[in-house]
C-alpha cells in the first residue's frame, strides 16, 4: 500500500513538473522551504491569490527562505496525490495551503510523513503538533451580509415588499456552507427584519454560470431583491441575471464592488493575504505554534465589510451606509460576536 | 419558466443541430465541447475587438469553423480515428484558450464583455429563439428535401450508394464538419454574449448534453428541438423548484440527467424493438 502511496506520488511529481506546475526555483539546502500547494488555480481566485501573495510577502522579508506554488488544477480527486507528493519528496520545511475541504485530505498525508508540517488558511484542525490552522469567523462575514441585505431590503432602493426575502447561491453544499453561513445570513436579515426568509440554492459545482443565471432568475422573480453568490465562476451568472433585472448582488471573501458596480452593492472581505503573510513568518521564525488553532474575527480585523470604496458611497443609500457602520462598529467593540466554533 | 426553458435551449439546440449533420454524414464530432468554448471565448474577444456583439457572434462561429476544420483534417485527411480525434479537440480546446486569455488580456480567468450587453427581444424572448427555432426548421428541409442534404444522409447510411454515382463522401462529411463547428461556435457565442463574459468551463457539459439530444431526438431536427426543448424545461425546473421544495437542490440538479438518460433507455429499447421486428 505504502509503495503505492510513493508510486503515485512520484508520479504526480514528474507530471506536475512537465506540465509547467512548478512555479518558482526549488529552494537551496539552507534556506526554509516553503511548498504552497494550490488546490485549484491560482489565477482568477483571489483566495488563492491573497495566499500566495502573502506567502511571497514573507519569504521577500525574509533572508531565509524559499517558495514553490504548486497547483493542484480543479479536479479534487488530484489534491491528495499533490499534497502527498509533495511531502514525500521531502523537500518542503512547511506547507501552506487553503480550503476547508484541505484537513480531511492533509489528514492522510499526516499519517505517512509524521515529519511534515502544515499551515492550513481557511480551515479548522485543532490538536495535531504537526499543524497549525486559520479558520475566518465566516459566522461573522455572513450575518453582515445578511444584515445589509435586510437594510437594503427595507430602504428606498428597492421597491417596497411586505415579505423580505433574500437569496443565496452556493457552488456546492458543504459544512460551513449549511451549518455557519447559511443559518449566519438568515441571523443577519432577522435583525433587520424578524419575519425575513432567505431563498437558499445550490448550482452543483463552481462554474456552470449559465444555470447560475437560471437559478438568481427564479430567485429573483420569486421575491429575492438580492443575492449573497458563493459560487466560484458562477457568481458571473449572477452577475448577468442581476445586470438584467436591476436587482443586486452580495460578494464574499473579497472586495468585489468593482465587478458590477451598482450591481454588486455590498461585498464582505477576508484578509487571507495578511494573515497568510503573518503566520507564515512566524513559521520561518520558528515561533508558530503548532497544533494550535485559530479564528479570526471582524474584532481582529481580518474580516470585514468593504466600506472605504466610491462604488458603496455612490450606489448605497447614506441612511444604509450608517446603519451598516453602526453594526460594522458594535462587532469590532465586541459588542456584537458570533462564535464560529464548529466541533 | 417557459421563457427561461426557450433561452435554455438556444445553445443546446443549435449545438445539437451542427452535431446532428456529422452524425448523419457519419463522422460524429465529439468535439462539440470543444468548439462551444471556444466559440465563447472568440465571441467575447471579437465583440471587445470590434465594439460590437454580432461580431463577436461572427468571430464565435468563424472560431468554431477553424477548430473544426483542423478536426476534420484529422478524421477525413488523416483518417484518425474519430473518438479519439474529438477529444483531442476538447482537450485542445481546454487547452489553447486560457493560452491564448493570458496573451490576449493577462488572466486565464474571467474575460469580461466591454460593450453593453443588450439582449434583442421579440415577445419577450430572446431573438436567438425563433432564429434557433427556423434552423431547426431550415436544416429539415435541407436534410428531408434537396438533393444535397439525402446526399449527405447518404454518407452516413450507405456510401458506396454515392461511389457508385463518382459522388465522394468526404466531400459531404467535411461540409457536415464545417457546418457543425459552425453551429456549435455559435452555440458558444451564445451562452458567452447572454452572460456578457467568458469564464473557463463555460460550456459546462453542453456539448456533451448536445451529443445525447441527437439521439434523443432520434437524429432528426424537428426531435432534436423537441428533445432540447425537453431538456430545457427539466433543467428550468430544477432550478425553479429548489425554491419551492424541501427536495435537497443537489438532488433536484440531477433531474434533467435523469430524465434524459430514462429517454435513452427507451430510445434503446424502442430502437431494438424495430429491429426485431425488421
Amino acid at each position: 500500500m505504502k509503495r503505492l502511496v510513493y508510486l503515485m506520488a512520484g508520479f504526480f511529481v514528474v507530471t506536475s513538473t512537465l506540465s509547467g506546475g512548478g512555479r518558482a526555483e526549488v529552494s537551496e539546502a539552507d534556506l526554509y522551504s516553503i511548498g504552497v500547494f494550490v488546490p485549484g488555480v491560482v489565477e482568477g481566485s483571489p483566495t488563492y491569490e491573497m495566499l500566495v501573495a502573502g506567502v511571497e510577502q514573507a519569504v521577500a522579508e525574509s533572508d531565509a527562505a524559499a517558495m514553490k506554488v504548486v497547483e493542484g488544477g480543479f479536479n479534487q480527486a488530484l489534491w491528495q496525490q499533490g499534497l502527498t507528493s509533495m511531502a514525500a519528496g521531502g523537500e518542503y520545511d512547511l506547507i501552506v495551503t487553503s480550503n476547508p475541504e484541505m484537513p480531511d485530505i492533509v489528514e492522510a498525508v499526516l499519517e505517512a510523513f509524521p515529519a511534515q508540517r502544515f499551515l492550513l488558511m481557511d480551515a479548522w484542525y485543532p490538536g495535531n503538533p504537526q499543524v497549525h490552522s486559520v479558520m475566518f469567523n465566516q459566522r461573522e462575514q455572513a450575518f453582515l451580509s445578511g444584515h445589509f441585505a435586510g437594510l437594503v431590503g427595507r430602504s428606498g432602493m428597492v421597491t417596497p415588499r411586505p415579505a423580505l426575502r433574500a437569496g443565496l447561491l452556493a457552488g456546492q453544499e458543504y459544512p460551513i456552507m449549511n451549518e455557519v453561513i447559511l443559518p449566519a445570513y438568515l441571523l443577519g436579515l432577522r435583525s433587520v427584519d424578524p419575519d425575513g426568509q432567505v431563498d437558499f440554492r445550490v448550482l452543483g459545482n463552481w462554474f456552470d454560470a449559465g444555470r447560475a443565471a437560471e437559478l438568481a432568475n427564479s430567485m429573483y422573480a420569486t421575491g429575492s431583491h438580492i443575492i449573497l453568490t458563493i459560487a466560484g465562476g458562477g457568481n458571473q451568472g449572477v452577475i448577468s441575471s442581476a445586470r438584467d433585472r436591476n436587482a443586486y448582488v452580495l460578494w464574499f471573501d473579497s472586495p468585489g464592488l468593482s465587478e458590477a458596480p451598482g450591481v454588486v452593492i455590498g461585498s464582505t472581505y477576508v484578509a487571507q493575504d495578511r494573515a497568510t503573510y503573518e503566520r507564515t513568518l512566524s513559521a520561518i521564525r520558528g515561533e508558530l505554534a503548532f497544533g494550535e488553532a485559530e479564528v479570526l474575527g471582524v474584532a481582529d480585523g481580518y474580516v470585514g465589510f468593504v466600506e472605504d470604496d466610491r462604488l458603496y458611497e455612490r450606489h448605497v443609500e447614506a441612511e444604509v451606509r450608517q446603519a451598516m457602520s453602526r453594526m460594522i462598529e458594535q462587532m469590532k467593540n465586541g459588542d456584537v460576536y458570533l462564535d464560529m466554533s464548529l466541533r | 419558466m417557459i421563457v427561461n426553458s426557450l433561452e435554455l435551449m438556444v445553445p443546446i439546440l443549435i449545438a445539437a443541430l451542427g452535431g446532428l449533420l456529422t452524425e448523419r454524414a457519419g463522422v460524429l464530432n465529439i468535439g462539440l465541447e470543444g468548439l462551444i468554448l471556444v466559440g465563447a471565448f472568440a465571441a467575447i474577444v471579437g465583440a471587445n475587438l470590434t465594439g460590437s456583439l454580432l461580431m463577436g457572434a461572427v468571430f464565435g462561429t468563424l472560431a468554431g469553423l477553424a477548430l473544426s476544420a483542423l478536426y476534420s483534417v484529422a478524421c477525413i485527411e488523416l483518417r484518425s480515428n474519430i473518438f479519439v480525434a474529438g477529444l483531442a479537440t476538447n482537450l485542445l480546446a481546454a487547452g489553447i484558450v486560457p493560452t491564448v486569455s493570458a496573451l490576449l488580456y493577462g488572466t486565464r480567468g474571467v474575460v469580461r464583455l466591454a460593450v453593453p450587453v443588450s439582449a434583442q427581444r421579440i415577445a419577450g424572448v430572446s431573438v436567438m429563439v425563433p432564429l434557433a427555432v427556423i434552423l431547426a426548421a431550415a436544416l429539415h428541409v435541407f436534410l428531408f428535401e434537396t438533393p444535397y442534404g439525402i446526399r449527405l444522409r447518404a454518407t452516413g447510411g450507405n456510401p458506396q450508394a454515392l461511389v457508385a454515382r463518382a459522388l465522394s463522401p468526404d466531400r459531404y462529411r467535411r461540409f457536415a464538419m464545417l457546418c457543425s463547428g459552425l453551429f456549435a461556435g455559435g452555440a458558444g457565442a451564445a451562452v458567452a454574449l447572454r452572460l456578457g463574459v467568458y469564464l473557463p468551463n463555460i460550456s459546462a457539459g453542453r456539448g456533451w448534453i448536445a451529443l445525447v439530444v441527437i439521439f434523443l431526438g432520434m437524429r432528426h431536427p424537428l426531435g432534436i428541438l423537441a428533445g432540447a426543448f425537453v431538456f430545457a424545461v427539466f433543467e428550468s425546473f430544477a432550478a425553479a423548484a429548489q425554491g419551492f421544495t424541501e427536495v435537497p437542490g443537489t438532488l433536484l440538479l440531477g433531474l434533467p440527467y435523469l430524465i434524459t438518460l430514462a429517454a435513452m433507455v427507451v430510445y434503446s429499447a424502442l430502437g431494438r424493438h424495430a429491429r426485431i421486428e425488421r
